[in-house]
C-alpha cells in the first residue's frame, strides 16, 4: 500500500461538505492562509478548480504552485487527496 | 506570372485565404487581421515584383526560419480562448474549459509547447521522414536525403558538388515525385511540422534548379542515413547478398525460418537451458525432506506425551485411589527412559481398562 497520511485518509472517508481547505492533504496552515486569500477558502473550492483542469495532474500542480507556492511533494499530496476523492464519490 | 499577383493589400480577406491555402501555407488564427494574412501572402507567394528568384531566395529561407513561429502561433496572450484552445488541440494538447483561473496554466502550457517544438522540430522532421521515407523509393533517396538534410537544420551547410553534378540533371525530374511522396509523409507527422517543412521545401525547387552547389545541407543527426542511402547505391539489393539462396519472390516479401522452441510440439531439446532457479517454497521442502528423520522421531514423543496424558485422565478418573497412586508412582518412576515408560505405560493400562469394565 502507498503511504498515505492521516490527513489523506480522513479526507478521503468521506464527502468533504464544508471542510476547510486546509483539510486537504498537502495544505497546511501557510498554503491553506495562501489559497483563502486567493478565494479558495474550501476544500470544494479548490476541487472545482481541480476539476475544471479536467483532473490533469500536471496542470494542477502548476496551478497549486503558482497559487500557493506548494513544493512538489505537497503539490503531489494534495493531488491523489483530490483525485481519490473523486475517485470514491464523485 | 506576375500578372496573377496583385498587390496583396488589395486583394481580400477571402481572396488572401485561399490563396494561402492554394500554396499549402498555415492559415494564421481565423480572427486575426487582415495584414497577418497580407504578411502571410507576401512572404510565401512572393511580391508582384519578384520576377528574379535567385536574388530573393535566401532572403526567403531566412525570412522563413525567422519568421516561423510568428507565422505559426502569434503569442498566447493575445489569442482568444478558442484560438487558444485550437492551437493547444494542433499541438496535441486536449485543453479543458479555458476560463479566468485556468487561461493563465493553459497559455503557459502553450508557450511551453511551441518552444520545445522549435527546438525539437527540426529534428522531429528529419526523424518523422526519417523512418518513412527508408522503405520508398531508392532511387530517389539521394535526393530526399539533400531535401530532408536541408528540412532538418539549415544552420549547417555543406558543400557537396559532386553529387550535385550528378544529381542535378535527374533532380529535376524527379522533383515532383519526390516532393509529392514527402507532402504524404509529412501528413503523418505532426501538423507543426508539416507547415514548417513544407514552406520550406516550397523554396527547395528554386534552390536546386537555379543553383548546382552550395545549399546542400547535412545535418549532424543523418549521416548515418546519408551513409546508408550510399551504400544503396552501389549495392542495390543487400538483401540478396546476405542471402543469396532465396528465391525471389514477386510481391518482394522474404521471410526467414526462425529457430524452433525449445522442446515445443514434439521438437527434441536441442539445446539446454542452465539450471532454473530455485523458488522459496522448494528450497523450504528440500529442508523439510532433510530433516525428515527428526521430524519422525518428534512425533513420536509427541505420541508418546498424548498417551501419557490419557493414562493420567483415565487415573484421575478412576475412584479407587489405591491402584491410582500406585499407577502415578509407577508412572513418574518411568519417566527417565520413553522406552520404559512406553511399556509400564501399556501393562498399567490393561489392568486399568480391564479393571474399569
Amino acid at each position: 500500500m502507498s503511504s498515505t497520511s492521516q490527513k489523506h485518509r480522513d479526507f478521503v472517508a468521506e464527502p468533504m461538505g464544508e471542510k476547510p481547505v486546509m483539510a486537504l492533504a498537502g495544505i497546511g496552515e501557510v498554503l491553506g492562509k495562501r489559497l483563502e486569500e486567493k478565494g479558495f477558502d474550501k476544500a470544494y473550492v479548490v476541487l472545482g478548480q481541480f476539476l475544471v483542469l479536467k483532473k490533469d495532474e500536471e496542470l494542477f500542480r502548476d496551478w497549486l504552485k503558482d497559487t500557493c507556492g506548494a513544493n512538489v511533494k505537497q503539490q503531489g499530496d494534495c493531488y491523489g487527496c483530490l483525485k481519490e476523492w473523486c475517485d470514491a464519490f464523485l | 506570372m506576375s500578372q496573377f499577383v496583385e498587390n496583396p493589400a488589395h486583394l481580400s480577406k477571402f481572396r488572401l485565404k485561399s490563396d494561402l491555402v492554394a500554396h499549402d501555407v498555415a492559415l494564421p488564427p481565423s480572427k486575426s487581421k487582415k495584414e497577418v494574412y497580407v504578411g502571410l501572402h507576401l512572404q510565401h507567394i512572393g511580391q508582384k515584383n519578384a520576377v528574379d528568384f535567385s536574388s530573393d531566395e535566401e532572403d526567403q529561407v531566412q525570412d522563413v526560419s525567422d519568421k516561423e513561429e510568428d507565422t505559426e502561433m502569434p503569442d498566447p496572450s493575445g489569442l482568444t480562448d478558442d484560438d487558444l484552445k485550437a492551437a493547444l488541440l494542433e499541438l496535441g494538447v486536449k485543453a479543458g474549459p479555458i476560463v479566468a483561473s485556468t487561461r493563465a496554466l493553459y497559455e503557459k502550457k502553450l508557450r511551453k509547447l511551441l518552444q520545445s517544438n522549435g527546438h525539437g522540430c527540426l529534428n522531429g522532421v528529419e526523424k518523422g521522414v526519417l523512418y518513412s521515407d527508408s522503405e520508398e523509393e531508392e532511387e530517389n533517396g539521394e535526393e530526399e536525403d539533400k531535401e530532408l538534410g536541408s528540412e532538418g537544420e539549415k544552420e549547417e551547410t555543406v558543400k557537396q558538388s559532386d553529387q550535385a553534378q550528378q544529381g542535378s540533371s535527374q533532380m529535376e525530374s524527379r522533383r515532383s515525385l519526390s516532393t509529392s511522396s514527402d507532402t504524404e509523409i509529412e501528413l503523418n507527422g505532426s501538423n507543426v511540422q508539416k507547415h514548417w517543412s513544407r514552406s520550406n521545401r516550397l523554396d527547395m525547387p528554386i534552390v536546386d534548379t537555379m543553383k548546382n552547389q552550395s545549399l546542400y545541407y547535412t545535418p549532424k543527426a543523418s549521416p548515418y542515413k546519408w551513409k546508408m542511402k550510399l551504400t544503396q547505391e552501389p549495392v542495390k539489393d543487400t538483401f540478396k547478398d546476405m542471402f543469396p539462396n532465396t528465391d525471389a519472390t514477386t510481391t518482394g516479401i522474404y521471410a526467414t525460418r526462425r529457430r524452433p522452441i525449445k522442446g515445443a510440439a514434439g521438437r527434441p531439446v536441442q539445446y539446454a537451458y542452465p539450471d532454473t532457479p530455485v523458488s522459496p517454497t522448494t528450497l523450504e521442502k528440500r529442508e523439510v525432506e532433510r530433516r525428515l528423520v527428526p521430524i519422525q522421531i518428534q512425533i513420536l514423543v509427541f505420541l508418546i506425551v498424548m498417551c501419557l496424558l490419557y493414562l493420567i485422565y483415565v487415573c484421575v478418573e478412576d475412584n479407587s485411589f489405591g491402584p491410582s497412586v500406585a499407577l502415578l508412582d509407577s508412572l513418574y518412576q518411568g519417566s527417565d527412559s520413553e522406552e520404559g515408560l512406553l511399556l509400564q505405560a501399556e501393562t498399567q493400562d490393561v489392568p486399568a481398562l480391564s479393571g474399569q469394565e
